[in-house]
């Protein structure tokens, strides 16, 4: 009997949901691709869409088996409101974990989430 | 012989239902924040209350799926906000509900994310 599916239920230390190493790759990619825009409603739309897409893709190939991943990308005009955002979480807190990092420049600013849940 | 099967169908449908978790969100908006002002120094018991209480309701539908609430409060001045996500996961069994609510004063936006086990 050869080829038996694999029930692991917990993640192997190696492949485990890093939140550092992914901060720092939603960091470099929220950078690259921000710095210098200033916010036009326009534009807006699709340049969040596309940098959710961006994180996700970039993160698939990062080596996260096993792990389904929830990339959420809130872009605001920085207009002196006062903003909160919250979130909580009902999973296995041994093997999901999260990620976040907010960006600001004069005209906006940018929060992300990504959130990694390991599938049994 | 007659083997014996057992009837391993549940009862209920599984499956992320994006009507049921709306009116759970719709329900927990109102109750936390209902007839508010925004105030900063709120804000934070606001928020998280609404996130409590979506992610009480949930738990409480019974069903095999982890879920992942956020909650964006903010104060109405005519500023624009844009939020957007991606997922890799399974369409058949995981999905996701986002739920935009507005008083005089704030807006908040609520998604809920549902991850099959």
């Amino acid at each position: 009997m050869d080829g038996s599916d694999s029930y692991l239920i917990r993640p192997h230390h190696q492949h485990k949901f890093r939140p550092a190493a992914v901060k720092e790759c939603v960091r470099e990619i929220v950078r690259e691709r921000l710095s210098e825009v200033r916010y036009d409603p326009e534009e807006v739309p699709e340049l969040t869409r596309s940098l959710a897409d961006s994180i996700k893709d970039k993160l698939k190939n990062a080596g996260f088996d096993r792990y389904k991943l929830v990339v959420q990308v809130v872009i605001g005009e920085q207009r002196g409101q006062g903003v909160k955002m919250t979130s909580r979480c009902l999973w296995d807190a041994d093997s999901d974990n999260y990620a976040e990092d907010v960006f600001m420049n004069d005209s906006l600013f940018c929060v992300v989430a990504v959130f990694g849940s390991y599938y049994y | 012989m007659d083997p014996n099967m057992d009837d391993y169908e549940t009862e209920e449908e599984p499956g992320f239902v994006v009507e049921d978790v709306s009116k759970i969100v719709k329900e927990s908006v109102e109750a936390a924040i209902g007839g508010n002002t925004y105030q900063h120094s709120r804000v934070n018991q606001w928020s998280t209350s609404v996130v409590e209480q979506c992610l009480s309701q949930l738990s409480k539908l019974g069903k095999p799926y982890k879920y992942i609430v956020t909650c964006i409060i903010t104060q109405k001045n005519g500023a624009g906000l844009q939020t957007a996500s991606a997922f890799f996961w399974d369409n058949t069994t995981d999905g996701s509900c986002a739920v935009r609510w507005e008083n005089k004063s704030m807006y908040c936006i609520v998604s809920v994310f549902g991850l099959a086990i």
